[in-house]
């Protein structure tokens, strides 16, 4: 039952965006739609100037936009802990630091794995981190 | 991750070639620190990540800086180990073969060059991910389809020149490969078929040359860095149809192939068909303690009340059809017309048209998605998989008898077993997963005997993988062994002349350099 109310859960997640299509189908919401990523801005990744809400976007959005891989984890694991299926979307979250952000992306953390300095380079880090890590701010 | 030195080189002699790495990419994208060298390693790894170090690892923006790179490479003897995008999980991810080897992250050679609409093409720099070019495609409404693989969170060049697979009519990724650019080991740089000639418009349409076409060649090889490449993509279908059966027993994966492969040889079916057994619908839905508590292979009284408890047959047959609709349709009706003298169930159809919207999960339309990842929850803990996928011809007697195989001996270790077949043609892919959770000694210890089983006894059988991890890449390539091994020997003088320092990916699929041939394992 429980796995049940977490599909379900995960599922209307989706609703918003469905609500956006003319007719919705009848019964549950299907998966969701693809989410866009924002685009990464051009210019020195060492030094960004970007925002962090775009940068996690086009830097985490693989995996951490609605219906992604770590959102549906995070959404389970949140769950399990009493949380709202909402509190799978870490721009949700209001209990991150920015430490925490940062320690996950680097050293990993279950089904995440570490990111390189390629992957997301320590400048563009900083301004995740800081858009995240609503916690202590 | 403390530094592992290449093999030869000296601690002062590796720091004189960072420097010179920094002179040519810039000092912040040099990466050496020990949490950088952590990073550079296998995530999924069966076993601790310090088994395939890296040392180092360099992040060129450009040709010209691989080019100066390689060069340098050569000069201080310090192996270097490309990367598209470093996501190649369950093959060893962004970590080397050969300890100590710095890897070289093109991830920041990202450029899609071209996206002809007309014919049907783009050009990529290595460091396009699939998520880069669907996006890419959709802002400029491109009427264009990918074929992407189950992760895919990789680089789309990077899967195509490891052999990777999909599941549409262009799911043969190393086929839609036309026309490349590549750097040599010595630091040349060479464009393959017509691309050989200046400025010739045909590079990436003419899957061939004047002369041999060496484009394959540096597909899953050790021979060139691949710096840009054309890559074939399918026209936007105006419909699609898809026809679902859940097929109930394990041994009916015999009629289904015997159904499906002539379908596919004719044209009929124009995707490869992925047909995953049961447990690849269940390790989304929740974790192994979930549905079985007890730390052995889930009984098969269990898989049967499984089974029946979530309305799912053995096997999973999804076949999708695209192009107008009057054609889906005909196509429709010759399959079921086939597997109706097999399954008195109809199939599930659903039918799509463009303008329609798309859900993420459908990539059987390309859309690209790293869902499929959530597999490592299954076990719990640092959940990681591995895959062991022998190639056999599409029959009912070499499917099954590969089946039969596999199954005992996943089943004498004691493991869940979970199993597809993908149908490309005249061949399936048949991809065993064996999931692991990476801090259980005893779960990762008996998946590598049970690997090395899997590779010994389908070998004797006459079977062999098209891809592996790292860390069987020697034991696979022993098992091509005609004529004691001809094709090792062949592999092994052109990457010689070619690689006379062995810089490039030593190791890579059991290709070993002179310099470095002691260390094969």
């Amino acid at each position: 039952m429980r796995r049940l109310t977490y599909l379900l859960s995960v599922l209307s997640l989706t609703g918003p965006m469905l609500a956006a299509t003319a007719d919705p189908p009848p019964g549950p919401p299907g998966p969701p739609l693809y989410q866009m990523r924002e685009r990464l801005p051009a210019g020195d990744r060492t030094a960004t100037t970007a925002n962090g809400q775009t940068l996690f976007s086009n830097r985490c959005g693989a995996c951490h936009l609605l219906g992604g891989m770590g959102t549906n984890l995070l959404t389970k694991e949140r769950m399990q802990l009493g949380e709202s299926p909402a509190m799978g979307m870490l721009t949700n979250r209001q209990d991150l630091t920015e430490l925490y952000v940062k320690t996950v992306v680097r050293y990993g953390k279950l089904a995440m794995p570490r990111q390189t300095r390629v992957d997301v380079t320590d400048s563009e880090l900083d301004a995740i981190a800081k858009f995240l890590g609503k916690a202590g701010q | 991750m403390k530094l592992t030195l290449p093999p030869r080189v000296s601690l002062a002699r590796f720091n004189q070639a960072l420097k010179a790495f920094e002179g040519v990419v810039g000092k912040a994208w040099v990466l050496s620190t020990d949490e950088d060298r952590d990073a550079y390693s296998d995530i999924y790894a069966p076993g601790s990540e310090s088994e395939w170090p890296s040392s180092a690892a360099i992040a060129p923006a450009n040709v010209e800086e691989v080019q100066a790179i390689v060069r340098l490479a050569n000069e201080f003897k310090t192996p270097l180990w490309p990367v598209s995008r470093g996501k190649n999980l369950g093959y060893g991810a962004n970590a080397p073969r050969l300890p100590g080897t710095v890897v070289l992250d093109l991830g920041r050679m990202n450029r899609i060059l071209e996206l002809d609409t007309t014919l049907g093409y783009c050009v990529l720099e290595p460091g396009v991910g699939f998520f880069d070019l669907y996006e890419h495609i959709q802002r400029e409404n491109a009427p264009l389809w990918m074929s992407v693989p189950g992760n895919a969170w990789g680089s789309v060049i990077g899967n195509a020149l490891d052999h990777g697979i999909g599941y549409t009519p262009y799911g043969l990724h190393s086929r839609n490969l036309c026309g490349i650019e590549a750097v040599l080991p010595d630091g040349d740089l060479v464009r393959t078929g017509m691309g050989a000639m200046n400025g010739n418009p045909s590079w990436h349409v003419f899957p061939s040359s004047f002369g041999p076409d060496w484009t394959q060649m540096f597909t899953q090889s050790n021979l060139g860095i691949v710096t840009k490449a054309g890559l074939w993509l399918q026209p936007a279908p105006q419909a699609s149809t898809l026809l679902s059966w859940d097929i109930p027993k394990e041994e009916d994966i015999g009629w289904v192939v015997d159904t499906i492969t002539p379908l596919k040889i004719s044209g009929v079916i124009e995707q490869n068909v992925f047909i995953p057994s049961w447990l690849g619908k269940i390790v989304l839905k929740g974790q192994r303690k979930d549905f079985w508590d007890k730390p052995g292979a889930i009984p098969e009284w269990r898989v049967q009340e499984l089974l029946k408890e979530h309305n799912l047959g053995y096997w999973q047959v999804q076949i999708r059809l695209y192009g107008e609709e009057s054609l889906n349709k005909a196509r429709a009706d010759i399959l079921k017309r086939a597997f109706k003298p097999h399954i008195d169930a109809p199939p599930v159809e659903t039918h799509w048209k463009a303008g329609e919207p798309i859900n993420q999960y459908e990539m059987t339309m390309g859309v690209p998605s790293a869902v499929a990842l959530q597999m490592g929850d299954w076990v719990g803990g640092r959940g990681a998989h591995m895959g062991f996928s022998p190639i056999v011809p599409a029959k009912s007697s070499h499917v099954l008898g590969q089946l039969h195989r596999s199954r005992k001996i996943i089943a004498e270790h004691d493991v869940d077993f979970y199993a597809s077949f993908t149908i490309g043609g005249r061949y399936a892919t048949n991809i065993n997963m064996l999931m692991y959770d990476r801090d259980n000694d005893h779960q990762v210890n008996n998946i590598r005997r049970l690997f090395n089983a899997l590779i010994a006894e389908s070998a004797k059988a006459g079977y062999g993988e098209y891809r592996t991890h790292l860390g069987w890449m020697d034991p696979v390539a022993e098992t091509f062994d005609f004529n004691h091994q001809a094709q090792r020997r062949l592999n092994e003088k052109v990457k010689d002349a070619l690689d006379p320092n062995g810089i490039l990916a030593p190791g890579k699929q059991g290709v070993w350099p002179s310099v470095y041939r002691t260390r094969k394992s």
